[in-house]
């Protein structure tokens, strides 16, 4: 379903050039749930940034849906983020000014979808994230672990093929923190393909995949737990 | 705080936001520019016309029949039952103080010469005429000093009659008909060009008596006279109306002098520019709300920032200062901005349109920017006062 | 994405920032405002003057003497004397034209009233029974000059309202004998103060028939001659024929200037027309500020909101929908600010027509039209550069914030 063919990534800096993402090569099929793990600086957050279409190859080839991403042009990727893949981020990213339903239907917004469906779809996945009692709360009114629950309700509202997400766990305590896995996780059990970066080896001890990243490299693809 | 801290302060805070600063400083300085190039066109106006009233000489008075006037007009000039004679004008003559006096009658006749015809204006006028009005000879001579009553038949022309009628050649000497008469022509007008839309070219000038006798009329339409520099207006005013008031037994005249009209003129002028100015000042009243938003935006994103110095031992006026300096510094520099470029517009419409005068009164000018600066101030005053009474501790958190 | 969702959007983000907005909003009001408030009072004196001029009469042609070759017909016609006079036999000439409905020859000159010991300077004015309805004067009491032979001396006057007050102050002054200059005249009738127009104070003026003006004034030569024709349709005949009669009347030479009251009106209506384009011109300069405000704002706004765009692109939001997004935001900004600055203009110019209720001011239509729509177009055209901005944003770095 993702299929990476000789992917490297240069960044300039200053007049040296950083190659943050050097020949990966990376297969993963449907419903797979991945972690990458690495080091600061190793690559693995340019790697979901590239799987995400937010950010470009320098050279290489991006299969998703068997689809060549490579040759999109910024109309096509962006629909194609729209409709196939989910973020979720460390620092959540929510628009402060907006409620939490508000916040979770922006993607179907973007997309042009009729108010009514909006509502139908939000209310659906606020109560599967038993969140329906925080839907007009803004994101200042909600707890950490609320606020990455709403964030994952935004990211799977369009129904995407994969859910990237970087550190989710990151600013949150040890108790949410184990709730947002299990979330993610129960997600990818009813069929999402789900990539995680991480530090945290206990995460990275539950996915079913696990890459290990140096330098922009992949040195470890481990299979199985 | 030392000055040059509190420059290094500021100026660090306006050039860290190099567009934002540049964009507010552009829209002071459009509204100053609006200012400076509307009052530049008043102001030369203003100039151009007084200057097309004092090319008469300041020290001149016209008297005119009847005591009414409508729209600066003497309505005595189109008929009284007590005309202004020609005996009037030679009265006034004798008075000590007249350096120049002359009858006019003016009105609209066929010329015809050089087998050509044009229907022009024709002043009946005397001797004076040209030291009267400053209106210098280009060839030949005026009217000669004849028996006011029984003038001889000598005309002078306009520079333009006589472009029309005699083309290159010169017409001193040579003989034309006015109104059906015979003049000989003795002199030429240097061109005068147009004074407030009356073409004075297009003009041609014979004695006062024939005047009166081809309109056939008994009354002037006004009497001019030029008095000596240095005798007081009110001695020579008060002068004429005894005068004429022993000629006539009573005051059926109007007397104005040229500082009056002068007057008139120039207030009328002075608000028509400072009306102009003011609707340029609404660029600048926007502009300055301008600065009131910028400023608030400073002010709420430096929150931190603010906290942080006031932690380190800043005092609520210096605060103040430091945020009413950048407002200023912004409303000055793009109100000198404005200044140079409104300077500069301004004399590019000069150079573009010559018709259009064209002077940019310095006093406008300094009040212009003297307002930018107050403008700054009074937009500071808001955003800074909440940015001095900030509380130290709940700034500091804001980060 | 759809309209209304784009709308909502923008919006939100908006009044988030009040302070903010608000100012926007007042800097867009004052310059709209300003504009409809400045083109209401040009267009208000342009209907003043046209309004003055259209109660002199209608379908009016005035021949005057003299004609001047570089100034033409204007407005600065000189007082024109002539070597042939214009005369009442000229006037009557022309009086044979059929679509001629009134004729009025007119004298005018400044002489001294008086009665029993009082005195003051007039306007006088020498005319025929015609006058009254060719101005459209109203009498106050009495009757105007009666329909007589336009050479017979009578001696009658109808005077002004000030006239009567000044002289005659509490007695009767119909019937009174009023003397001008050597001759004594009776007081037939007492003009009503409505006729002050343009040029010429009806409540300063005495009129008496024609004859006996000229013989006071002693000349034999009119002033104006007023000609009101039956219809507009016919004023270019009417001009044609007196031109070409007075012409003949003068042995082939063309002395005199013919204009129409329409001529003269439309002058007036060029000036004050100008006038008004320039100052809703300079008043619009105030509008090209508020754009460089707005301009500046939106460009905050997008710095300042630098990972939201991040985190929409991230969601999907094309270039185009950030665009749109941002375009949007300033548009609503310009049109909310426009439609505050129509309803102060509006409410303005009702505030002036209270206080000024002789002038008309209504902000006209087209400025109206072009201050919103230069509104808007600023707004637009000043948020190109943030919105580009913001659409041009890479999200990786701008969901850190950069």
């Amino acid at each position: 379903m993702i299929r990476l063919e000789q992917i490297h990534r240069d960044f300039e800096v200053g007049d040296q050039i950083v190659h943050a993402l050097n020949d990966i090569n990376l297969d993963i099929a449907h419903g797979e749930y991945l972690s990458v793990m690495g080091p600061s600086g190793s690559g693995k957050s340019t790697l979901l940034n590239i799987i995400g279409i937010l950010d470009h190859a320098t050279s290489g080839r991006y299969f998703l849906n068997e689809q060549n991403v490579t040759d999109m042009d910024e109309l096509a990727e962006s629909r194609a983020r729209n409709r196939h893949i989910g973020f979720v981020f460390q620092s959540f990213h929510l628009v402060p000014r907006l409620t939490a339903a508000q916040n979770i239907e922006l993607p179907l917004v973007l997309a042009g979808i009729a108010p009514a469906l909006r509502r139908q779809k939000v209310q659906q996945v606020l109560e599967s994230l038993s969140l329906a009692d925080r839907a007009h709360h803004t994101p200042d009114q909600l707890s950490g672990g609320q606020r990455q629950r709403v964030a994952i309700a935004r990211a799977t509202i369009t129904e995407p093929s994969v859910l990237l997400a970087d550190e989710p766990t990151g600013n949150l305590d040890q108790k949410s923190g184990s709730e947002v896995i299990v979330t993610l996780e129960a997600l990818n059990q009813r069929g999402i393909t789900l990539i995680v970066v991480t530090h945290d080896k206990n995460i990275a001890d539950r996915s079913l995949r696990s890459l290990q990243m140096v330098d922009g490299r992949v040195v470890s693809d481990r299979h199985g737990r | 705080m030392l000055a040059k801290d509190f420059i290094r302060l500021t100026g660090s805070a306006i050039i860290s936001h190099k567009l934002r600063s540049f964009l507010t400083m552009l829209g002071i300085a459009v509204g100053i520019s609006a200012v400076v190039i509307l009052t530049s066109i008043g102001e030369g106006v203003h100039r151009f016309i007084l200057s097309e009233f004092t090319q008469f000489g300041t020290t001149l008075i016209k008297v005119s029949p009847g005591k009414t006037q409508t729209m600066g007009m003497s309505i005595g000039a189109f008929g009284t039952e007590r005309p202004l004679s020609i005996d009037d004008a030679e009265a006034l003559k004798r008075l000590s103080f007249a350096k120049s006096v002359v009858g006019i009658i003016q009105g609209n006749a066929e010329v015809e010469g050089n087998r050509r015809t044009r229907r022009t204006t024709v002043f009946g006028t005397g001797h004076d005429f040209p030291n009267a009005f400053s209106m210098p000879l280009q060839r030949g001579q005026f009217l000669p000093d004849d028996d006011p009553l029984a003038p001889r038949a000598l005309a002078v022309v306009g520079s333009k009659v006589k472009a029309e009628l005699f083309g290159d050649s010169n017409p001193i000497g040579r003989r034309i008909r006015i109104g059906g008469d015979r003049y000989r022509v003795v002199g030429i007008m240097a061109s005068k060009g147009q004074v407030l839309g009356f073409d004075l070219d297009d003009t041609v000038y014979i004695p006062l008596a024939r005047g009166l006798e081809m309109f056939n009329r008994v009354g002037l339409m006004e009497i001019d006279l030029l008095y000596h520099e240095g005798v007081p207006e009110d001695r020579v005013v008060s002068g004429i109306r005894r005068l004429l008031v022993t000629r006539h037994g009573r005051e059926d005249f109007t007397i104005t002098t040229q500082r009056q009209m002068l007057d008139v003129m120039g207030s009328i002028l002075d608000i028509i520019t400072f009306a102009v100015a003011a609707i340029g000042a609404i660029s600048l009243l926007v502009g300055g709300i301008g600065i009131v938003t910028i400023m608030t935006i400073a002010v709420s994103e430096r929150t931190a920032e603010i906290g942080l110095i006031r932690a380190l031992g800043a005092r609520q006026a210096q605060i103040l200062s430091l945020f009413l300096g950048e407002a200023v510094v912004l409303s000055a520099f793009g109100g000198i901005a404005g200044l140079i470029g409104g300077f500069g517009i301004a004399q590019l419409l000069h150079l573009l349109i010559p018709a259009l005068p064209v002077h940019t009164p310095w006093t406008y000018v300094l009040l212009a920017e003297a307002t930018a600066i107050a403008i700054g101030l009074a937009a500071g005053v808001i955003p800074a006062r909440r940015a001095a009474r900030l509380d130290p501790v709940e700034a500091l958190r804001d980060e | 994405m759809i309209a209304s969702d784009i709308i909502a959007y923008a919006w939100q983000s908006l009044s988030r920032h009040r302070g903010r907005s608000l100012l926007m909003l007042i800097a867009m009001g004052i310059s709209v405002a300003s504009v409809m408030l400045l083109t209401a009072l040009g267009e208000g004196a342009r209907r003043y003057v046209h309004d003055e001029f259209a109660s002199l009469g209608t379908n009016l042609i005035i021949v005057l003497p003299g004609r001047n070759e570089t100034t033409g017909a204007g407005l600065n016609a000189m007082p024109g004397v002539t070597p042939r006079d214009l005369t009442l036999d000229d006037a009557r000439a022309l009086a044979r034209h059929s679509a001629i409905t009134r004729i009025a020859p007119l004298n005018v000159g400044a002489v001294e009233a008086s009665w029993q010991n009082r005195k003051r300077e007039i306007t006088l004015l020498g005319s025929t029974h015609d006058l009254l309805k060719l101005r459209h004067w109203k009498l106050a009491a009495g009757q105007f000059l009666p329909d007589m032979e336009w050479e017979r001396t009578t001696p009658v006057c109808v005077i002004g309202k000030k006239i009567r007050d000044e002289i005659f102050g509490p007695h009767a002054a119909l019937g009174q004998w009023l003397r001008l200059g050597q001759n004594r005249y009776r007081v037939i009738g007492i003009m009503a103060s409505e006729g002050r127009t343009i040029g010429l104070d009806v409540e300063e003026t005495v009129i008496i028939p024609v004859a006996s003006a000229q013989s006071l004034l002693n000349t034999p030569s009119l002033f104006r001659i007023l000609i009101e024709t039956s219809s507009r349709g016919a004023m270019p005949s009417v001009i044609e024929f007196a031109t070409a009669v007075i012409r003949e009347r003068h042995y082939g030479e063309e002395d005199v200037t013919v204009i129409t009251q329409d001529a003269v009106l439309q002058t007036f209506d060029r000036i004050l027309s100008t006038l008004t384009y320039a100052v809703g011109g300079i008043a619009a300069i105030s509008l090209v500020v508020a754009g460089i405000l707005i301009m500046n704002v939106m460009l905050v706004a997008v710095s300042q909101r630098t990972a939201e765009i991040g985190l929409l692109k991230a969601l999907g939001a094309s270039r185009q929908q950030i665009l749109r997004l941002i375009l949007t935001e300033a548009m609503l900004m310009s049109l909310v600010g426009a439609t505050a600055g129509f309803v102060i203009g509006i409410f303005g110019s009702w505030g002036i027509r209270l206080a000024f209720p002789e002038l008309q001011v209504y902000p006209p239509f087209w400025a109206i039209l072009t201050s919103l729509l230069v509104a808007l177009v600023t707004g637009l055209l000043f948020s190109l550069l943030p919105a580009g901005k913001a659409a041009g944003l890479d999200p990786v770095r701008a969901l850190q914030g950069r």
